[in-house]
């Protein structure tokens, strides 16, 4: 059991590093160019894709497509599929007593980016 | 029946071993994932389901403990299954950062860097940094027990921040009453194992020396007795009593004797700081007793037998004996340091020069390590016999090797391992 221990805490905190010399070291990939941000999609628009299948959410005034994303949230699909379809920045950004997102999923909204939120639109 | 339950009891732990971590796991398996991430993800919940059934073997119930197959153990796979457990849940960060590692390195870093996250991923980091800290103390023998058994309990608090972690996640539907069982199962061991609500109080009657550093101790019950046969061992505890203030921990005993008004007889060693405190114990002293546990020499067979004892080791076969318990003929082979630490080497001459059946081997072997090449029978001998062994587990390790070189095969051989660490 201790040579087990010491075998599987050795082989983490090498990957751990291993993971932290190739994010630092290793070249940045381009991120994705983002959608151009002239197409307004007002909020009947975006209510139309409120399935998780196809679900947009306006966060900060951009909207974004995030169907493709919406399996790989770490949380339960009840607490991030309800908001398809909807203007979702306060729980983008008070998700967990108040805390805002990670800088990490910052990151990965442009990508998912398809046009600027238009709410008061007709 | 009772023949099929005692079968099927040896594989009572290895199937709940089994079925609560891969229930976790069917129960929440992810769909639609890549294959990475719903490794990690089932790795998680595996490691969880482990980690509960490594809590729910902690129990110090005499009963469990009997439908479990004895305490011993349930010690050894809450050691295995918490190991196991901590290997999949160092599985789980890495393989969600080899998920992110196809679209960057970057972002595969992002995922375990704390400084990255927030609570969710930082409660998951302290969980996995306190399993660790707490199995690496756990592995360190030399702590001194009563700073062993609290940085152990820090494992506890390991669990209950990594289901934390899964709530603050967004997943408190399956959690929230997982988290509510840890907490019980810890809160039930703390009260009813620890602080000692489930055992009984007791008075020690008597207490004589038995040979160095040896004492006998005879335990009256205050209220209802136990129901212990001599050979098992039980938890004991001692307080306060005039001249004598215990240590109040529970440390495991076997029984020597159960006399018949309920008085129960155990032998205890000077190996630590609170046994070492015990030499001195005198009438008087308050004591709380949970048992009897361990099945031993629970199981007479009528077929010939060879016993081994180290030490203090020779307490179950003396309580054996005492209870007039030989069916069949019988060898004990009793090696101790010199004559002056031989506990009950006069009695059990006595003993032995009163039943035909039995044969005693007294040998001492000064302080180096015995020959038992020389000292076990033949192979000739050994097979067909049953073959008991109670001592310290360097002793108890090779006199299994040697006994397996001679033929003698592991259902044969039967051992009780008192390390409770």
């Amino acid at each position: 059991m201790r040579t087990l221990y010491v075998a599987s805490t050795t082989a983490f905190w090498a990957l751990v590093i291993a993971f932290w010399a190739a994010g630092t070291w290793a070249p940045h990939a381009e991120q994705p160019p983002a959608a151009p941000a002239d197409r307004a999609i007002t909020a009947a628009e975006l209510a139309r894709h409120a399935r998780p299948e196809d679900c947009w959410m306006a966060i900060r005034g951009s909207v974004y497509d995030l169907t493709p994303y919406l399996p790989d949230h770490p949380s339960r699909p009840q607490v991030i599929e309800p908001w398809c379809g909807k203007e979702a920045t306060d729980a983008y950004n008070t998700k967990t007593k108040g805390r805002p997102h990670s800088k990490e999923a910052d990151s990965l909204l442009p990508q998912y980016r398809i046009g600027r939120f238009v709410p008061d639109a007709k | 029946m009772a023949s099929v339950m005692s079968a099927l009891r040896p594989l009572a732990i290895p199937l709940l071993a089994l079925a609560v971590p891969l229930g976790f796991a069917v129960w929440a398996f992810p769909e639609g994932l890549s294959g990475i991430r719903t490794a990690a993800i089932v790795a998680g919940w595996l490691g969880c389901g482990l980690l509960l059934v490594s809590l729910l073997l902690m129990l110090r119930e005499p009963r469990l403990a009997a439908w479990l197959g004895g305490l011993e153990r349930m010690y050894l796979w809450h050691h295995r299954t918490g190991v196991v457990a901590y290997m999949l849940l160092l599985a789980h960060p890495l393989l969600l950062a080899a998920n992110a590692f196809a679209d960057s390195p970057a972002r595969a870093w992002e995922t375990l860097a704390p400084a990255a996250e927030s609570w969710p991923v930082w409660s998951g980091w302290l969980a996995l940094v306190l399993l660790m800290l707490g199995l690496a103390l756990t592995f360190m023998r030399r702590l001194p027990y009563r700073a062993w058994r609290w940085l152990h309990a820090a494992l506890g608090a390991a669990v209950l921040i990594g289901l934390y972690h899964l709530i603050l996640l967004g997943i408190d539907e399956p959690v929230a009453p997982i988290l509510t069982v840890a907490a019980l199962i810890l809160g039930w061991r703390a009260v009813r194992g620890d602080w000692g609500l489930a055992a009984r109080p007791y008075v020690v009657a008597s207490a004589h020396r038995v040979a160095e550093g040896v004492v006998e101790i005879a335990l009256r019950p205050l209220g209802d007795p136990l129901v212990v046969a001599p050979g098992q061992f039980i938890l004991t505890a001692f307080f306060k009593g005039p001249d004598f203030r215990g240590c109040g921990e529970f440390h495991p005993f076997t029984v020597s004797a159960v006399e018949p008004d309920d008085v129960l007889r155990i032998g205890v060693k000077a190996l630590g700081d609170c046994t070492r405190r015990i030499q001195s114990i005198g009438p008087g002293v308050a004591a709380r007793v949970l048992g009897g546990f361990g099945s031993f020499l629970a199981e007479p067979h009528a077929t010939r037998q060879f016993w081994f004892a180290g030490g203090i080791g020779v307490t179950p076969f003396l309580g054996l004996l005492r209870n007039g318990g030989l069916i069949a003929p019988t060898t004990l082979l009793y090696l101790y340091h010199t004559e002056d630490d031989a506990a009950f080497l006069p009695e059990l001459r006595a003993i032995a020069a009163a039943t035909p059946l039995l044969t005693l081997q007294a040998v001492a072997t000064a302080r180096g390590r015995p020959d038992l090449d020389r000292l076990l029978p033949d192979a000739p001998h050994l097979i067909g016999c049953e073959c008991y062994l109670c001592g310290p587990p360097s002793l108890v390790a090779r006199l299994k090797r040697i006994l397996r070189q001679r033929g003698v095969t592991p259902r044969h051989i039967h051992f009780e391992n008192f390390d409770l660490r």
